[in-house]
């Protein structure tokens, strides 16, 4: 599997999203799912998949699916299909 | 010397007088001296406490720091605040424990003699420890370096704008502001000016005011439930007054020396849901309470349901932090009640609110949403404001009966207000409702402000300091400074 599919499973098993979701344009607090609580479990699952730590103000910055990607790289993860 | 005083007045005018003639390298000193006076004038048996806090949590940082390996420094942040906890604990909780484990053992039959002690609250105690705790965890996370002179430090602990009710500042936000060498500038001295006024205008027009009337409902032995339902709302009302013009004189205060503070309040009583709400009120304990409690609970958590338990856990320790009694304890359980469930119904809500129409009439739903936003607020202020655990449910049951809310009885609980009151109140209703008006269309109130021409500006706040003159009382602290 490659990274960005890795990227794609924590987007949705961490936000339970169903499987037609258009997840590039996910931002949060503009779905139903992707709340403060829902940005937490997406954070545990991300964590997980990459084995990385996001402290606090870094899952601020994490924002939007894009953001993640960015971020993710940040901590040395390179997201690629 | 309270901030509704002529001393503090004085005292203000002749500290940033000073601090602008002053050269920088010895305005900590001023600003030291300063925040200890303030603090002495109102609590001087504390200020043992607050350099024994304050030299604790210096030594600790640097400490903390020193260590090399990540698992020395979380054991060293660990002992500072546990100790940290301690001080607050004993002053704060000792006999409310103390009177909990005594009630418990009398209704068990365990032998319990541990006797009652007479311990003062010690003033701002739970805001400066709030702020120590953030400054230890942050320098363990590595995320603040300690601070190695004592001075700015102290400072940092003991701002007196925010020493006795917040905004709770971030040694991040507030050092390096203290250490940068701040110019007499016209726009923070008119800004900080005009946010002292407001901040006057609405503690004394608006929550002073409306303080004997919600006491005297509160207090009464036997109140109406319209009664109860008013002077709940009332109370509201009252404590949002309070408490943001003690945020607002607090940064009105600091800006004039050239510092900004973090702001506390926006709108809360315009908020949409409860997690709206908590990021509406009190804002930056709000952010203590998710950067400190909540994220490292709920941190890991694959699952919604495994968070519910971080909220309820993060909501009761907000109830316990603003008052050692059972009543608050429960006010922040049901703000986690109405956290979780409002997220376990979320979906089937919509749905709802799309059956009834709602989604056609966005604006309609959304005055919906603020209206039973603010009414649950409402419900759980009942428990805060009442003086003990029988009152509050005698009053939340009142207060959910549905003749309580008859017409009728609303005019009769009206009369507890005189003509003046009356008529004071809708005055200032309509220009606070106007300043709210403003916030929400133009971005800022106070950026409008800066716009008007010079005659605008000075005739607004000459209303509003005639206004806080003629009508104004004053003689209540602070709800929050109690804390």
């Amino acid at each position: 599997m490659s990274t960005l599919e890795a990227y794609n499973m924590a987007f949705k098993n961490g936000l339970e999203l169903e499987d037609d979701v258009v997840l590039e344009e996910m931002k949060l607090g503009e779905s139903t799912e992707w709340d403060s609580i829902g940005h937490m479990t997406l954070i545990a699952e991300i964590e997980d998949a990459f084995d990385v730590y996001i402290d606090s103000d870094e899952m601020t910055e994490f924002h939007s699916y894009q953001s993640g990607i960015a971020l993710l790289q940040r901590l040395g993860v390179d997201i690629r299909s | 010397m309270t901030f509704i005083s002529i001393e503090f007045l004085l005292f203000l005018t002749i500290i940033v007088g000073t601090y602008y003639v002053v050269p920088h390298r010895f305005r900590w000193v001023l600003l030291l001296l300063a925040s200890y006076v303030f603090y002495a004038t109102l609590s001087i048996q504390f200020i043992p406490l607050l350099l024994i806090s304050t030299a604790f949590t210096h030594v600790i940082g640097i400490l903390i720091e020193k260590q090399e390996k990540k698992e020395q420094k979380k054991r060293l942040m660990w002992v500072g605040v546990s100790v940290l906890v301690f001080f607050l604990g004993w002053f704060k909780y000792f006999n409310f424990v103390n009177d909990s484990l005594r009630s418990f053992a009398a209704w068990s039959g365990f032998d319990y003699d541990v006797p009652y002690k007479e311990i003062v609250l010690p003033l701002a105690i739970s805001f400066y420890t709030f702020q120590a705790i953030s400054y230890v965890v942050d320098v363990s996370r590595g995320k603040q370096k300690a601070e190695r002179h004592y001075g700015y430090f102290s400072v940092y602990f003991a701002f007196f704008p925010q020493l006795v009710a917040g905004p709770i500042e971030r040694a991040k936000k507030l050092l390096p502001q203290l250490k940068t060498e701040q110019h007499l500038d016209y726009d923070n001295i008119s800004y900080g000016i005009q946010r002292i006024i407001w901040g006057f205008f609405k503690k004394t027009l608006i929550a002073d005011r409306l303080a004997p009337i919600v006491a005297s409902v509160f207090n009464s032995p036997d109140p109406t439930g319209s009664e109860i339902v008013l002077a709940t709302m009332l109370f509201s009302i009252q404590l949002f007054a309070d408490f943001s013009a003690c945020s607002d004189i607090a940064i009105g205060c600091a800006r004039l020396l050239g510092i900004r503070l973090s702001e506390n309040f926006k709108q809360p009583h315009f908020a949409v849901s409860i997690a709206d709400f908590w990021n509406r009120w009190h804002i930056t304990l709000s952010m203590w309470l998710r950067d400190y409690i909540f994220m490292p609970l709920a941190k890991g958590k694959k699952k919604r349901e495994q968070i519910y338990g971080a909220i309820l856990a993060t909501f009761l320790v907000s109830g316990i932090w603003h008052g050692a009694a059972w009543n608050f304890v429960l006010w922040g359980l049901i703000h986690g009640i109405y956290r979780v469930f409002g997220d376990h119904t979320k979906q089937q809500r919509e749905k709802m609110a799309s059956w009834v129409g709602f989604d056609r009439v966005p604006t309609l739903h959304r005055w919906w949403k603020i209206a039973i936003t603010f009414q649950l607020v409402c419900f759980s202020r009942v428990f805060f404001q009442s003086h003990s655990m029988a009152e509050a449910f005698s009053h939340a049951k009142l207060y959910v009966t549905p003749s309580s809310w008859a017409p009728s009885g609303m005019i009769q609980a009206i009369q507890m207000f005189s003509l003046l009151d009356l008529i004071i109140f809708l005055v200032v209703f309509v220009v606070v409702h106007l300043f709210q008006h403003i916030e929400r269309t133009k971005g800022s109130a106070w950026d409008w402000m800066a716009r008007q021409s010079a005659v605008t500006s000075v005739a607004i706040n000459l209303f509003l300091i005639v206004s806080a003159f003629l009508f104004g009382v004053s003689g209540q602290g602070f709800v929050y400074g109690g804390f």
